[in-house]
């Protein structure tokens, strides 16, 4: 139930000539009448598979009232269903709905700010908690995981992220059938129980890694400066009050919403025999319903009109981050900021590390993204930094800003690109270690791009990026007006010394 | 009970299954389904002693036209001296970036990462490890360049230099990081601020630390009778032997002198210890445990056991269901048993919860350890604790680097061979009063260390009802 800080950064990756045929060869795809989307690869070194179920829905679907839903439903995912966690479901959900009706009557009496009635709020509460006691009697606890683990799933796990939520484990290949029975279950009948305490989980979340993480505070408080009116602005984990307001009601709509079989897909990668598991995900998934079309995320995010600059006060050394709005995922200048980050940050003889960290030493350590937050819609490029003292965030921001200027003035070298792409290629082969590598990497491209196969395509079409789109897209992107920069500095001294 | 002794039969006979599945009727109930035990074959490793003493593991796997090849050597933290802390971790790095006798730190990362190649090296705390992982095309280049860094590291003064101000930095940004100094203190309480296994690097001992310092570390403890290598991959045994020897067969070897380890006092207290290290945080680290069993102690796979009970599996453990689920308490909460090898292990709850519930989640935590010395963990806990980890045993063996990784580090630490399968042997036959016995022998919630990062001042009630508290403070530069 970990919650992904960073974008997806998945290295592009691609085998050439003869052996992508071949690797291409090994994905069988399988459409549901529902809109389920499958792929299959078998790999049979071990007798276990890894399993990735990758559904289109994420903070981006979220707005201001109800941030933190997409999140939240994702751990409310792992509470069972009608039948899982449960003792006696038609007995739980009357229960669950007296639930329902005084966290209303609480959230309505604490709206009233000031003038809320305090008397009345701690009898709610105590009745509340009351009838959560009575609910929790219903609950058979982590019975869904437990069944898991039981038969031997490892890594049982689920992110959410901006564009996409994803859950996943490995098993031993002879048990897929009580998975999907499991799975299947949760996608059609999953019930929203234990919803008020968990809602505390994911606020411990949220102070476990943002409210007392440096770089925590300083990436929302970025996110929030460079997106005013795109949902990307908007912390995946929720604003404190939102989580605090959100109904039951509420999620179990945004669940009915995107969790429809056509805004799914599933890998599974490992020792299995593609017959059977389509029969076997045709028996299970393919009784689930179809559902309406997912609504499209409409909001844009207007031009910004010059420079934006953020700072967060914080008792911590310093960091600063710095993003350039582009296009996202589907615009050709996209790729183009593929192979600049590789140019900059990919390795010890990346232009940014080695300027940076080696030669003028300014930093501990540097990095860049080309799709922060998200990857779908447009987004940022960014480079991220800790200065090394007694170097300041000022500098090691001069310093970045060379870098991007060297790569609008100077052509760069055959020589970097065709590093580039040998890692590109050595990545691909690489990516089939692990079962669990490659069943992500399927549904992530298939849920990104609609095509698993741009794993493959991608890679050519990378090749074919020369030193003039670069200076190009640098010449054109890397502008102070189209910036973004958020630096984490220590507060005035005086509350730093109130400070235990 | 049944399944898993057929299980092991199965395992003897090496057979592998991957049949259809049975289910084809409408999905049943996930409660009631019933599969064959999950069988597999575990491949022969070769072991080969060259004749400087270098042990290799080989377990070719053709799938990928990848070689790995894994070094472990004999070194680590433990035998830096004590006003040099840190000495190993940037000898490990420096060996990494500062070039060899034949080629500049520069020359050897451009030429990698233009042949997509890594080479990872580091010295942590009992041992010292580095890989090579590289197309099998350019597995000579590679092997000669890795052997190098092993045998000939340049150290070159810029790149000693720019560790040192890298490592000064991280010692900078500790205090950042609440999770960090957590563990740190708690190691320091348990092993002792001063002893090998709790100290820790200060601006003071890595500012003293020369580059002649890190090259006599290197002689001292990277020579071939200290060093294992594993090698898998796309590879034929007889070409990569003779491939091996000739990048490390005229290496000399040395006898070496390890300092001894001196004994652990620190954690061995007769009573509790409360801590509270004072930060200004929303959420308190709370850390619960006392040092424990070495990984050959024969209670050791029952204590894993138990352990899983209690805090180690996630979702379905005591703590996780409890702390977590039930209470809303944590995001994080668990328990971990790590056995030791050089010294003792050690035994750990943790969780990190918002101030004011603080006392709650510690009275929680403790009430749990001392329930598992009262009474027997309940039938279905101790079937769902083996059922889980004879289910998954498979996926200790799920690549070839897994399995050679694991022959090295139980050579290394002087454990059989087939430790695991023994360990394995073990959880099956164990009972309810196994786990008891193993309870009120190993976990003494009487005399753990308890340790609060946080802001006490939010505390819902004062920690004292655990035992005296002793206030500790970060030293700058520590």
């Amino acid at each position: 139930m970990a919650r992904r800080l960073a974008p997806l950064v998945l290295c592009l990756v691609v085998l050439t000539g003869a052996s992508a045929a071949t690797l291409e060869d090994r994905v069988v795809e399988h459409h549901l009448a529902n809109g389920l989307t499958l792929l299959l690869m078998e790999r049979h070194q071990a007798p276990i598979v890894a399993v990735n179920l990758t559904y289109k829905v994420g903070g981006v679907h979220e707005h201001n009232g109800i941030t933190g839903v997409a999140h939240l439903y994702e751990h409310m995912a792992f509470k069972g269903s009608r039948t899982i966690g449960v003792t006696d479901a038609a007995k739980e959900k009357p229960v669950l709905e007296e639930l329902d009706r005084l966290a209303e009557a609480i959230t309505a009496e604490k709206a009233r700010g000031a003038a809320a009635d305090r008397t009345r709020l701690a009898a709610l509460h105590k009745q509340f908690a009351n009838v959560e006691a009575t609910a929790d009697g219903f609950v058979v606890a982590a019975e869904l995981t437990m069944l898991y683990q039981r038969h031997g799933g490892v890594g049982i796990n689920a992110t959410t992220g901006k564009d996409l939520t994803r859950y996943f484990l490995s098993f031993p290949a002879n048990r897929l059938p009580l998975w999907a029975a499991v799975e299947s279950d949760r996608m059609a009948n999953g019930v929203l129980r234990e919803f008020y305490k968990e809602k505390n989980v994911v606020l411990e979340e949220r102070r476990q890694r943002t409210d007392n993480s440096p770089s925590g505070r300083l990436h929302e408080a970025f996110a929030s400066a460079a997106f005013r009116a795109h949902p990307y602005g908007l912390p995946v984990i929720g604003w404190p009050s939102d989580l605090d307001a959100l109904s039951r009601a509420q999620t179990e709509a945004f669940f009915q919403t995107y969790y429809g079989p056509a805004n799914a897909v599933l890998a599974i990668v490992g020792d299995l025999n593609p017959k059977d598991v389509i029969a076997l995900v045709e028996q299970t998934f393919g009784r689930i319903p179809a559902r309406p079309p997912s609504p499209p995320v409409l909001t844009t995010e207007p031009p910004s009109a010059g420079e934006r600059r953020v700072e967060v006060e914080y008792a911590a050394e310093p960091q600063v981050l710095i993003g350039f709005h582009k296009p996202g995922s589907g615009h050709p200048d996209d790729e183009v900021f593929d192979v600049i980050e590789s140019l900059l940050s990919d390795g010890r003889t990346s232009r940014l590390h080695k300027r940076l960290v080696q030669e003028k030493q300014l930093a501990g350590a540097v990095s860049a993204s080309s799709d922060y937050p998200g990857t779908l819609y447009p987004n940022l490029f960014i480079v991220g930094a800790t200065p090394r003292a007694p170097h300041t965030a000022a500098e090691v921001e001069q310093a970045v800003y060379a870098e991007l200027d060297r790569l609008k003035q100077e052509p760069v070298a055959p020589r970097e690109l065709e590093k580039i792409l040998n890692q590109i290629d050595a990545g691909q082969v690489r990516s089939l270690r692990s079962n669990g590598g490659m069943a992500s990497r399927l549904a992530y491209f298939q849920a990104i791009n609609g095509d698993w196969r741009e794993t493959f395509k991608r890679r050519d079409r990378l090749a074919k990026i020369g030193p003039e789109d670069i200076r190009r897209v640098a010449a054109r992107y890397f502008t102070k007006s189209n910036r973004v920069v958020a630096t984490l500095v220590k507060p005035p001294k005086s509350e730093v010394e109130s400070k235990p | 009970m049944t399944a898993a002794r057929s299980l092991l039969a199965a395992l003897a006979l090496v057979v592998t299954v991957s049949a259809g599945f049975a289910q084809t009727a409408p999905p049943g109930d996930p409660r009631t389904m019933t599969f064959d035990p999950v069988t597999f074959t575990v491949p022969e490793v070769e072991r080969v002693v060259l004749a400087n003493g270098i042990i290799v593991y080989l377990l070719p796997d053709r799938e990928l036209p990848l070689v790995t090849v894994s070094a472990l050597v004999r070194a680590g933290s433990i035998y830096e001296p004590a006003d040099k802390v840190g000495l190993a971790g940037l000898t490990g790095t420096v060996m990494r970036t500062g070039g060899t006798a034949r080629l500049t730190g520069d020359q050897i990362d451009e030429e990698l990462e233009f042949l997509a190649a890594n080479i990872a090296m580091g010295i942590g705390v009992e041992s010292g490890a580095a890989t090579l992982d590289i197309l099998k095309k350019d597995l000579p280049r590679g092997l000669a360049i890795f052997a190098d860094m092993l045998r000939a590291p340049a150290f070159e003064p810029a790149k000693v230099e720019l560790a040192r101000r890298q490592a000064l930095e991280a010692i900078r940004r500790r205090p950042d990081n609440p999770a960090g100094i957590a563990a740190r203190e708690f190691r320091k309480l348990l092993f002792g601020a001063d002893h090998p296994l709790g100290r820790e690097s200060t601006t003071d001992t890595v500012s003293r630390i020369t580059r002649d310092d890190l090259a006599a570390f290197h002689r001292q403890f990277f020579v071939p009778n200290q060093l294992m290598l594993g090698v898998t991959g796309d590879f034929e045994k007889p070409a990569m032997l003779e491939a091996l020897r000739k990048a490390f067969g005229d290496w000399t070897p040395q006898p070496v002198a390890l300092p001894a380890l001196p004994a652990v006092t620190a954690g061995a207290g007769a009573s509790r210890s409360v801590n509270i290290l004072r930060r200004d945080l929303s959420q308190t680290h709370l850390r619960i445990g006392h040092l424990s069993v070495k990984e050959d102690d024969p209670d050791y796979f029952a204590l894993a056991l138990l352990e899983d009970i209690l805090g180690g599996n996630s979702f379905t453990s005591r703590l996780f269901r409890d702390v977590r689920s039930r209470q809303g308490l944590a995001y994080s909460v668990g328990s971990r048993i790590v056995p030791g090898n050089a010294g003792p292990g050690f035994f750990v709850m943790q969780a990190l919860t918002k101030g004011p519930s603080t006392h709650q989640a510690l009275a929680s935590m403790l009430d749990h350890m001392e329930r598992l010395r009262q009474e027997p963990v309940s039938p279905e806990e101790l079937q769902l604790a083996k059922d889980a980890f004879l289910n998954s045993f498979v996926f200790s063996f799920a690549d070839a680097s897994l399995i050679v990784g694991r022959l090295m580090s139980l050579e290394y630490h002087g454990l059989p061979k087939d430790f695991l399968q023994r360990f394995r042997d073990g959880v099956v036959k164990l009972t309810r009063e196994d786990l008891l016995r193993v309870a009120r022998a190993h976990l003494h919630p009487d005399r753990v260390v308890i340790l609060a990062v946080g802001k006490d001042d939010d505390f819902e009630q004062p920690l004292t009802t655990f035992g005296k508290i002793t206030v500790l403070t970060l030293k700058p530069g520590g």
